[in-house]
């Protein structure tokens, strides 16, 4: 397994589009930095730490009294407005976006990891399919759902990749543009406040966003495998993630809703302060999740296997 | 016949949407030896090779290679085997050698040294390391023949192998083909379009239509004798020949007898004693085409011919 993994993994890098793919998200993400930095030096922002946190205090206090939060939008408010007294109490600022710390604490990588595995995870066998070279890899000693199994794993490995190196770009970027402006962290644990710490933040930030590039990419993986179309794989994979929440708000007055993928495939709302479904929890997510992946992946193992290969 | 069979069909059968591609298909091939695959496109040859390397599932039947049916023991039987399926397709972005070292890697235990050996037997050390989307046509297939001798195959599967070749190219092909089924004692199985080229190349013949086999026959031993003699003046060697007891029928020149090999010299003999002046007499063989002719019908060999 590891020396057809290891096949895998030198096709992937043989090809030049990978290197440009990996190229562009180092270029992006510094760029995206930059571009930060010159329209945050726009603003003045002198503005008092004390005083927007005041204000959201006193939203969230609203919102709560009116009644319309319910469920985990509820609890994400409560927490919310006792980090806010907290803060305001004990003196501690919060982390400014367009800072060091700020960028690392929520880094924005997850998007373009996500597309550039998911054009990889529609080509690894479709492409087999499409340069004719699925009758040279068939034919050998090895069962097809070993060769499956090394292709997944391929996709796998370099979605982590990506993600890491997108991560390390965040972070150089972050020290390059962005001065220190100190700052902490809070959340809540066990009824406390208790301080975060930027880096382990960022990389559970990173490890949800990493769920949402798996499920995507096997999407694609599976419609690659079923369809043998890479073109097809990509526009329906960037199709749903691009519409799903969209899909999400015409069907939020079904119970259905909560059973769909879409609803699910962000797990940084958990982290941000909107959730899509007043009923869904972080571990009822992962458990739809699991499901629909499974399925997607008995669906690309089935038809891959079965398969007659007459081109 | 030779020793056990390397490769046995047993009864194979292939049917897509109720409709029997290949009928209940036996066949043997043998160590050393060359069988040749023919018959009219669409009687199933490529859905035999297919299933006989796993690209297909078999609907009935089944295939024993060296002792092992690829049904029970897919990965062990299909060690045996190294397939060029139709024109080496091979990764265009990568050089010679990493496709080499990829269709290594999922084989067991080929080392660096057998690849460059490999690499060396097909003459192609100067440009191994090159893309291979740069080779020409007879590059790639020297490559395709590369990948499926890696791992010392005891059968080899070829499916249209000299497609797209040049003369010289095919000539090469065929003696390399020839050269490693004595040396090694491969057993080959080629499916090809071009009857001249199976005349050639192979020891045995296998003739399918319509998914079933209906001739199988040995290329070394003509079934009948038969000779070409042509000898002047024509109608006293017409006269000759049927005083002497043989059947003659009149080809070109001269005339098509059937004898026996040892009758020969006493034609000769008989032939110059009358004063005749003889200019040819040599053993004279029905073309493949010919017989391809014969078992399967003009109409179809006309859409063979076309491809």
């Amino acid at each position: 397994m590891l020396k057809l993994l290891q096949n895998e993994w030198m096709k992937l890098w043989s090809k030049k589009g990978t290197w440009i793919m990996a190229g562009l998200m180092v270029i992006l993400i510094i760029a995206m930095a930059g571009i930060m930095k010159w329209s945050y030096s726009l603003m003045d922002d002198e503005s008092d730490w004390k005083l927007s946190t005041q204000s959201e205090l006193e939203n969230d206090k609203n919102s709560l009294a009116s009644g319309v939060l319910k469920g985990e939008s509820k609890r994400l408010a409560e927490e919310n407005l006792q980090i806010s007294e907290y803060r305001l109490a004990n003196d501690v600022a919060p982390l400014k976006d367009f800072s060091r710390e700020g960028m690392i604490y929520n880094p924005s990588v997850g998007s373009i990891a996500l597309l550039l595995t998911v054009i990889v995870a529609a080509g690894i066998v479709a492409s087999e399919f499409s340069q004719g070279t699925i009758k040279m890899l068939l034919t050998r000693p090895v069962k097809r759902w070993k060769i499956m199994t090394s292709k997944y794993l391929a996709i796998l490995l370099f979605g982590v990749l990506l993600m890491l190196i997108g991560f390390i770009t965040t972070i150089l970027s972050a020290f390059i543009f962005f001065p220190s402006e100190g700052g902490q962290a809070l959340a809540i644990s066990g009824g406390n406040v208790v301080e975060v710490s930027i880096w382990g933040h960022g990389l559970y930030i990173l490890l949800l966003s990493f769920v949402n590039v798996i499920i995507t990419a096997t999407f694609a993986f599976m419609i690659g495998s079923v369809f043998r179309s890479s073109g097809m794989a990509i526009g329906l994979s960037l199709f749903i993630y691009f519409t799903g929440s969209v899909i999400v708000g015409l069907l939020s007055r079904f119970e259905i809703v909560k059973y769909l993928i879409f609803t699910h495939m962000d797990l940084t709302m958990y982290e941000s302060n909107y959730i899509l479904n007043d009923e869904i929890t972080l571990s009822f997510s992962l458990v739809v999740l699991a499901v629909y992946l499974i399925a997607f992946l008995i669906v690309s193992y089935t038809v891959f296997t079965k398969r007659d290969i007459t081109a | 016949m030779g020793p056990t069979p390397i490769v046995e069909l047993k009864n194979l059968t292939k049917t897509i949407r109720g409709k029997k591609i290949i009928d209940d298909l036996s066949l043997q091939l043998y160590p050393g030896q060359i069988t040749g695959f023919l018959g009219p496109n669409g009687a199933g040859k490529t859905t035999t090779i297919r299933m006989m390397v796993g690209l297909m599932k078999k609907s009935g039947g089944e295939v024993v290679i060296d002792g092992q049916t690829l049904s029970a023991d897919f990965e062990e039987a299909l060690s045996k085997v190294g397939v060029i399926v139709e024109n080496p397709e091979m990764y265009k972005f990568m050089s010679g050698y990493k496709n080499l070292l990829h269709f290594a890697r999922m084989q067991k235990g080929i080392t660096k040294e057998r690849i460059d050996e490999v690499v060396k037997q097909v003459g192609m050390q100067n440009r191994i390391h090159e893309k291979v989307g740069t080779y020409s046509l007879g590059m790639r297939q020297r490559l395709g023949l590369a990948q499926a001798l890696l791992h010392r195959p005891k059968f080899l599967i070829l499916d249209e192998p000299t497609n797209g070749l040049d003369p010289a190219g095919i000539r090469e092909f065929r003696e390399y083909l020839r050269l490693i089924a004595k040396t090694e004692n491969v057993s080959v199985f080629v499916s090809s379009h071009m009857l001249s080229e199976i005349e050639l190349m192979c020891d045995r013949i296998a003739v399918i239509q319509n998914g079933k086999l209906v001739d199988l026959r040995d290329m070394s031993e003509p079934q009948e004798a038969h000779y070409y003699v042509e000898a002047f003046p024509a109608d006293q060697t017409f006269e000759l020949l049927g005083s002497l007891g043989f059947k003659s029928e009149s080809v070109n020149e001269g005339f098509v007898i059937q004898a026996e090999k040892t009758k020969i010299p006493e034609l000769v003999n008989a032939l110059s004693t009358a004063g005749l002046e003889l200019y040819a007499i040599q053993p004279h063989r029905k073309t493949l085409e010919d017989q391809f002719l014969e078992l399967t019908g003009g109409g179809q060999l006309a859409e063979t011919a076309s491809k």
